[in-house]
């Protein structure tokens, strides 16, 4: 299916092999299958390779801060819980500059969509160890290896409340853009850790080293409404990693616990006058 | 004749000292007189010392006096910290037992005793508030009034043994001839009791705003406090934030969807969100931020005052950007700076920061000027987006005044990018040399309106030989410091500031030209004094400075101005 209207007449500056096209072509494909069209689109992004995605793609764009991506959303979705808001960042954007913000926006259960490019090291900043590089990894900044044990987003995200919990491969574009059609018709936060290889910095977590350890959830009997069987696959080790929906089970987003954003957007009340005279006259 | 007393009530945290100031402000209030309180408490909240002052007048008041008329000693470490500061014809109320007299102006009263014969120790701030009453002249029926509308909801018994605490005061009080007495006549009145957090509230309010991400530090939480009141009357939405960078790009994210939005901290809160700041700055996206300033660095006195952020705030975050720095003075005038903080940051699309202060946010005063709505909540968004046909949008269009078009996200045709990276007209980032130039000069150009905006320093008596300069909070009490050294035949004059930034050079050297100032701040380096010497090139000529953490009263400038001067 031959897909240009989600395409943009910018320069691309990701390396030649990245994980982050695929990503960007699932993500296309996705919104297309949702039947989204680039004017209904909110991408918001914090920085690194992930946090430059919306400069690559037709959609509205709001691209802040180091690990800030989550905080924005949530005061857009809040705002004009209209609003269709796929955010894009990175395992250092996410768990490491923005660790607080995810377990916040896992506890409101604001109704967005994370998209995290999980490439396992820093690429933009040249290749220093992420949250999530493994024990040991070795990289110019730590040379004698990492000496901190590595962050387990889908646990954390499990054991801290999240409704759908999801994994992503780059390298298997097809059901990526599946996930992020389930994840965004999910209603409340949904977020899915998506592996990809950083071609230029990670010689060890390859496309091959991928290859040979990911399975699909769904070629097996795994049943996604089942915590404590989700929590044991977050657990797993390197050696054999599940993708697909790891876990999911309906909750009530933010905007439904919120009485005054339950009926209109918060942007879209009129301002009455006689209303605020009235608490001013009282105050 | 004027009639103009203080009253000090001190005790430990815990012990209800506030509830005292509160019903004897409300009976005065009821009877048209005029308030001024304020709150002097450690960070703790049981033990310690604590003290309300509480200033009552039969003509409009701005600021309180450190020398009280009464002195309420509910333990004796009050007594002993504050005895001294007595007018020498006040008296002082001291709870306890002994019954011993001190001298003749020191009146044990049995909070305690009298309270447990009401009906339970629970009541024996009502006695003290009764005692207080009964001596400047108030009627018992009028406090009972109060009483009854404070106590609606808990029940007969809870109100019979108020009524019973407040008689039993009353009696006390009558022992005691006290020469300053109000005429409690009920006068029918508009006037409002208004604290700052409160103005700061009401405010933002009417100016539309709508959405407010916190995270609670004194004494910023007051002003949300007051805003979470409304959240059952008002589209609005107060919620917490994780920490202050979140609830600053919380805001910038409302803000940026069309929903107005401010946070309210204090300066440890301020430094997190420096970074957000400049991303509102960079995405030209609106947003108010208050700072009460409390002293510094670092946790500092977290319950105290102080104005020592002024430079901080005018340079926070990295590189350079226009904004507004606004330091209202007063109740009434943080209400309209408020209102007009964010009508200009959604008119120029720049970050607006309202300077208050613990002493500013945590005073109440009587408020007989009416609260206006204006047309600040009008919108700036440009309804019209039919005019936008396809994607294609110019967020950051160069333009005359260097303010661009703005329109809300995924609310027409058009493709609406904001970014903290540097972009080009359409919001992509952009990083070609020419692009960055021209677009630090479109942000830059602003400046020319926004001087427009701010309103020169207020200036009393031009012909003066001394001119009390300051900004924010001090503001009344140079007033008052100045027209009582005025009465003693100095030839002082007082020169406010409460627009501070950005400053409009050209007009302010014309106006401060030729004038011998002596800066009155909260600080230790004279902030605005530096400030006003390196943006028009005039130095001051001396300065009363207070970094104790503690109000600046116009007691402190008057002996630092005789000081100075040699009188």
């Amino acid at each position: 299916m031959e897909n240009t209207q989600f395409d943009i007449d910018n320069e691309n500056q990701w390396c030649p092999g990245c994980g982050n096209f695929s990503i960007l072509q699932a993500m296309k494909k996705a919104f297309l299958k949702l039947g989204i069209a680039p004017k209904d689109l909110l991408i918001v992004s914090g920085i690194g390779q992930a946090g430059k995605t919306p400069n690559f793609i037709a959609c509205n764009m709001l691209h802040g801060l180091h690990g800030r991506a989550l905080p924005l959303a949530t005061g857009a979705k809040i705002a004009n819980n209209d609003l269709d808001i796929i955010v894009s960042t990175g395992d250092g954007d996410c768990y490491g500059e923005g660790g607080n913000h995810f377990l916040a926006a896992i506890r409101r259960n604001i109704d967005i969509t994370l998209l995290v490019h999980d490439n396992q090291v820093y690429g933009l900043t040249k290749g220093q160890a992420s949250p999530t590089s493994s024990f040991g990894m070795q990289t110019k900044m730590q040379a004698k290896g990492t000496t901190s044990y590595p962050f387990n987003p889908i646990a954390t995200a499990l054991v801290s409340g999240a409704g759908f919990v999801a994994r992503g491969f780059s390298g298997n574009g097809d059901q990526l853009s599946e996930l992020i059609v389930e994840a965004h018709n999910y209603k409340g936060f949904s977020m899915i850790d998506i592996l990809q290889p950083c071609v230029s910095f990670n010689k060890i977590n390859t496309n091959a080293w991928y290859k040979e350890r990911v399975y699909d959830l769904h070629e097996t009997d795994h049943d996604a409404s089942d915590f404590e069987k989700a929590l044991k696959l977050a657990r797993l080790g390197d050696e054999s990693i599940p993708t697909g929906i790891i876990y999911k089970t309906p909750g009530i987003p933010y905007h439904e616990r919120v009485d005054i954003l339950k009926k209109t957007p918060l942007f879209a009340h009129d301002f009455s006058r006689k209303k605020m005279r009235e608490i001013l006259d009282k105050a | 004749m004027t009639n103009d007393i203080t009253i000090l009530i001190g005790g430990a945290a815990g012990q209800g000292i506030q509830t005292i100031g509160s019903l004897l402000a409300r009976v005065c209030h009821n009877a048209g007189l005029f308030i001024f309180s304020t709150d002097d408490f450690e960070s703790r909240v049981r033990g310690g010392h604590s003290f309300h002052l509480l200033r009552i007048s039969d003509q409009p008041i701005n600021t309180p006096s450190l020398k009280p008329d009464i002195l309420v000693a509910i333990d004796e470490k009050t007594f002993v910290l504050h005895k001294d500061q007595v007018h020498p014809e006040g008296i002082i109320l001291k709870n306890g037992n002994d019954n011993l007299p001190v001298d003749s102006s020191v009146f044990t009263i049995p909070l305690n005793q009298l309270a447990k014969e009401a009906g339970g120790a629970i009541v024996a701030n009502t006695v003290a508030a009764g005692a207080v009453l009964s001596v400047i002249g108030a009627k018992e029926e009028d406090f009972e009034s109060v009483l009854a509308k404070q106590f609606k909801g808990k029940g007969q018994k809870v109100l019979d043994q108020n009524v019973e605490a407040g008689k039993k005061g009353f009696e006390f009080g009558k022992q005691i001839d006290f020469p300053k007495l109000f005429s409690f006549t009920q006068a029918e009145h508009n006037n409002l009791v208004v604290s700052g957090a409160k103005a700061a509230a009401l405010g933002a309010l009417a100016a539309d705003c709508r959405f407010f991400p916190f995270y609670p530090m004194s004494p910023g939480t007051g002003i949300v406090t007051n805003i979470s009141r409304y959240t059952d009357q008002l589209p609005i939405v107060v919620e917490q934030a994780e920490d202050e960078i979140a609830a600053i790009n919380m805001a910038v994210g409302a803000s940026f969807a069309g929903t107005r939005s401010l946070v309210a901290t204090s300066g440890g809160g301020f430094c997190l969100m420096t970074e957000g700041l400049g991303l509102a700055a960079m995405s030209e996206v609106p947003v108010v931020i208050i700072n009460a300033q409390r002293p510094g660095p670092a946790t500092g006195l977290a319950t105290r005052t102080a104005q020592a952020d002024l430079l901080f705030t005018i340079n926070a975050s990295q590189d350079e950007f226009p904004r507004f720095v606004f330091a209202p003075g007063g109740i009434i005038e943080t209400f309209n700076t408020v209102k007009k903080a964010v009508y200009l940051s959604e008119k120029y699309q720049v970050p607006s920061i309202v300077l208050m202060d613990q002493f500013l946010v945590d005073s109440s005063k009587t408020e007989s000027d009416e609260f206006k709505i204006g047309n600040e909540f009008d919108t700036l968004l440009e309804n019209d987006t039919k005019s936008y046909q396809g994607e294609q949008f110019f967020r950051y269009q160069h333009t005359n005044t260097g303010i661009s078009p703005r329109i809300l996200p995924c609310g027409s045709e058009a493709l609406v990018r904001s970014t903290g990276n540097e972009h080009t007209q359409e919001g992509l980032s952009f990083e070609e040399s020419d692009n960055r130039t021209t677009m630090v000069e479109k942000r830059f150009k602003k400046l020319t309106l926004m001087k427009e905006e701010i309103n020169l320093p207020s200036i009393f008596s031009e012909r003066s030989s001394i001119f009390l300069t300051g900004w924010g909070s001090t503001k009344n009490s140079i007033k008052e410091a100045c027209l009582t050294l005025r009465e003693q035949g100095i030839d002082a004059g007082w020169i406010i500031f409460e627009d501070i930034w950005p400053m409009n050079t050209e007009k302010l050297t014309e106006r401060l030209q030729n004038k011998k100032l002596f800066m009155v701040e909260g600080n230790a380096t004279c902030q605005l004094g530096n400030l006003i010497r390196q943006m028009t090139g005039i130095d001051y000529a001396s300065s009363v400075l207070k970094y104790d953490g503690r109000p600046i009263y116009p007691e402190y400038i008057i002996e630092k101005v005789k000081n100075i001067i040699g009188n």
